[in-house]
């Protein structure tokens, strides 16, 4: 997209996106849900809620719960499943002038297969993020994503299956060394990386004595998380991304277009808006005008000049 | 080919009018919403909610919190917090609707407490409408509706939309609470030496008290007030709905009792909402579905009020 005099298009994983910001997976609905408080084809992409081969009902309430500064979720992916999402969603994103990632999940890398294989026919979806990260599922999940030869299995799995749209892998930040699960996804293949994920927390109510959230924990997102999250894609970038030439999306507590900044400076190409959606649904659309005004304060025509720009 | 979405919520501001104290822990707070606000809020039924952002509220004088919450209430917050209306009062001007929303609150934690403070003149931002009301049967004779504690607001709103809008119908209002202290409304003796809820006695419709305590009206839940009330009555189910909000213990009791009398019942269920608007999932609702099976709904979307009958409850 063209602010005027600057260009804030970047190139991730060989899709050209209209602007470096997108909405996080499992806080934007499935498709258009936003579509009331922002003109969709001003982000860079939206990544819908993960997407499983079978419906999930996911876990019992409370699911959530505010922490200072954040809070804790422990949905248990839930969603319509891949048949339903196809029937009902797909339509919708189809008519949505953006890019849209499909956030994948399963217990099994056939699940994962079986669904990454039907999705990439169609023409709507433009891309997949592979999550390997969720905090919230007893099964699946969260083991896949801290053993580098699981990921590797499953990033190569996929990417096969991809028919070449562009496969990101999301990283769970609940790791010794996240350079190290990083470097195992771009070796299989990864076209782009995702993080971070939810850190797996805990609240507990002292009346009871019991943890608040009726999965006990769950994953902690919002502002809380930013500097940890800014941290490590810098981390991600140094060590493994700008060699490999990988896109990194980040994510973790972004509110405002300064949050943005740091975390492109750091090394991330675009930027995903997650728990800050749901305070102030237009709040991509906020962060948009301020990296063109940014940009412009600083004499930068192009915004992809900031990435890695840190000194 | 771009078909717009029809936009029927949104980010508005609100002007606070007045933020009155009415009982130990009760406030009414009374809004007047922007341009964009009156008119996304012109049609907005009973039940429906939204949400405010009360991150940017700052905290009153320590000696106004009350005492068991001066631990709690300095956690900073941000998420929004949901609220129903007690009564929405929409005036048609040349320049389109003015609408002006009136809230009633409990204190109860960080948000609330920071509500406090809220004086004439603050603005405030705001999301919505949001979710579904009440939805007025067609031939609607009889209205049997139940408040418990902070569910009272959209109760009492619901009960004034009938007066306007159904004149035909007859209501009655059944309010609980704990103990009289902690009921949401000014209680008052009336002509018959009973006891009268003022701001049902506004409206003119009839209002029976049932305390937990026994410290006002009848000693026990209220569901069991409504169920000797009903003994006595007949109210028809082809004319006669019951309606009902609060906590879900009392909603549980509420459904059973209208399925005893075979009358239809909506409630209004409550939730701790991330978003209000269908993005996060936080807000589930277990449903009994047709196969004995049961599946999820969204409080903020498919409800608040949902079919008695569909709800399934879980021991406390
Ligand atoms: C659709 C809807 C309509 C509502 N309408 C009103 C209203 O008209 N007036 C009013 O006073 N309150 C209403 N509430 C509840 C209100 O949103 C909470 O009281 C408020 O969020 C408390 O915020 P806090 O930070 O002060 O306290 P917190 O510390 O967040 O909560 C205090 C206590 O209340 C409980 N609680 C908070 N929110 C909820 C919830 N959504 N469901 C169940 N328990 C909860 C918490 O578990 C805790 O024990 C409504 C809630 C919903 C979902
Ligand atoms: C309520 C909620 C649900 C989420 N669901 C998913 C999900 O289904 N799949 C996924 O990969 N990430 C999910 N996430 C993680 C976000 O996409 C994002 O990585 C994380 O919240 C950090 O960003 P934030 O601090 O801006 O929210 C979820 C986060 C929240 C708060
Ligand atoms: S509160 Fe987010 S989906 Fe209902």
């Amino acid at each position: 997209m063209m602010e005027q005099d600057v260009n804030l298009t970047v190139d991730f994983a060989g899709l050209q996106l209209a602007t470096p910001v997108m909405t996080a997976s499992g806080t934007c609905g499935y498709a258009d849900e936003l579509s009331e408080f922002m003109d969709m084809s001003a982000l860079g992409g939206i990544t819908t809620k993960s997407i499983t081969l079978k419906p999930r009902k996911g876990n019992p309430t409370p699911r959530i719960v505010e922490t200072s500064a954040g809070m804790l979720n422990a949905i248990g992916l839930a969603n319509m499943g891949m048949d339903q999402f196809i029937e009902e969603k797909v339509p919708i994103l189809d008519q949505l002038d953006t890019r849209i990632f499909v956030n994948l999940a399963g217990q099994t890398i056939d699940e994962y297969v079986t669904v990454a294989e039907r999705l990439a026919k169609e023409p709507a979806i433009d891309g997949f993020e592979l999550n390997i990260s969720c905090p919230n599922v007893k099964k699946g999940g969260i083991t896949f994503g801290t053993d580098p030869k699981l990921i590797k299995e499953i990033t190569a799995a996929v990417k096969n299956v991809c028919l070449g749209k562009p496969l990101m892998v999301k990283l769970t930040p609940t790791v010794m060394d996240i350079s190290v699960t990083a470097a195992a996804a771009v070796e299989a293949g990864a076209d782009a990386l995702g993080l971070v994920n939810t850190f797996t927390a805990m609240v507990i109510d002292i009346q009871k004595r019991t943890p608040v959230l009726a999965n006990r924990t769950g994953g902690l997102s919002g502002p809380a998380i930013k500097p940890i999250a800014v941290y490590l894609v810098n981390k991600v970038y140094n060590e493994v991304a700008r060699d490999a030439g990988i896109p990194i999306l980040g994510m973790g507590g972004i509110r405002t277009a300064s949050d943005a900044l740091e975390f492109i400076i750091a090394g991330a190409t675009a930027v995903g808006i997650g728990t800050a959606t749901f305070v102030y649904p237009d709040t991509a659309k906020n962060i948009i005008h301020g990296l063109a005004d940014y940009c412009r304060q600083e004499g930068l025509s192009n915004i992809s000049e900031l990435v890695g720009s840190l000194r | 080919m771009e078909d717009k979405k029809a936009v029927n919520k949104g980010i508005f501001e609100a002007e606070v009018l007045s933020n009155q104290q009415i009982r130990q822990c009760y406030y009414r707070l009374n809004l007047q919403f922007d341009a964009k606000g009156s008119r996304l809020f012109q049609n907005v039924t009973p039940g429906q909610f939204l949400e405010l952002d009360l991150s940017r509220v700052s905290l009153p004088d320590a000696s106004m919190i009350p005492a068991h919450l001066r631990d709690t209430a300095v956690k900073q917050i941000l998420l929004r917090r949901p609220f129903s209306f007690s009564d929405v009062i929409v005036t048609p001007l040349s320049e389109g609707p003015c609408v002006k929303v009136e809230i009633m609150y409990c204190v109860l934690g960080p948000a609330t407490v920071r509500m406090m403070s809220l004086k004439s003149g603050d603005r405030i931002s705001v999301l919505g409408p949001l979710g579904n009301g009440f939805s007025i049967p067609q031939g609607l004779k009889q209205a049997v509706l139940l408040a418990g504690g902070m569910g009272s607001p959209p109760v009492l709103h619901l009960a004034s939309h009938l007066k306007r809008h159904h004149p035909g119908c007859e209501i009655t209002a059944f309010v609980g609470a704990k103990s009289c202290e902690s009921l949401p409304f000014s209680v008052r003796i009336g002509d018959h030496k009973g006891l009268v809820l003022e701001e049902f006695e506004m409206l003119q419709v009839p209002s029976h008290i049932a305390t937990d305590d026994g410290s006002a009206g009848y000693h026990g839940f209220v569901t069991d007030k409504v169920r000797h009330w009903l003994e006595d009555q007949s109210v028809a189910p082809d004319s006669g709905a019951v309606f009902a909000c609060g906590p879900e213990p009392m909603l549980a009791g509420t459904a059973r009792l209208a399925n005893d009398f075979n009358l239809p019942c909506q409630i209004s269920m409550e939730r701790m909402m991330a978003c209000g608007i269908g993005l996060c999932q936080s807000c589930a609702v277990e449903i009994k579905s047709d196969a004995g099976d049961t599946k999820y709904r969204l409080c903020c979307k498919d409800g608040p009020v949902f079919d008695a009958n569909d709800v399934l409850f879980h021991k406390a």
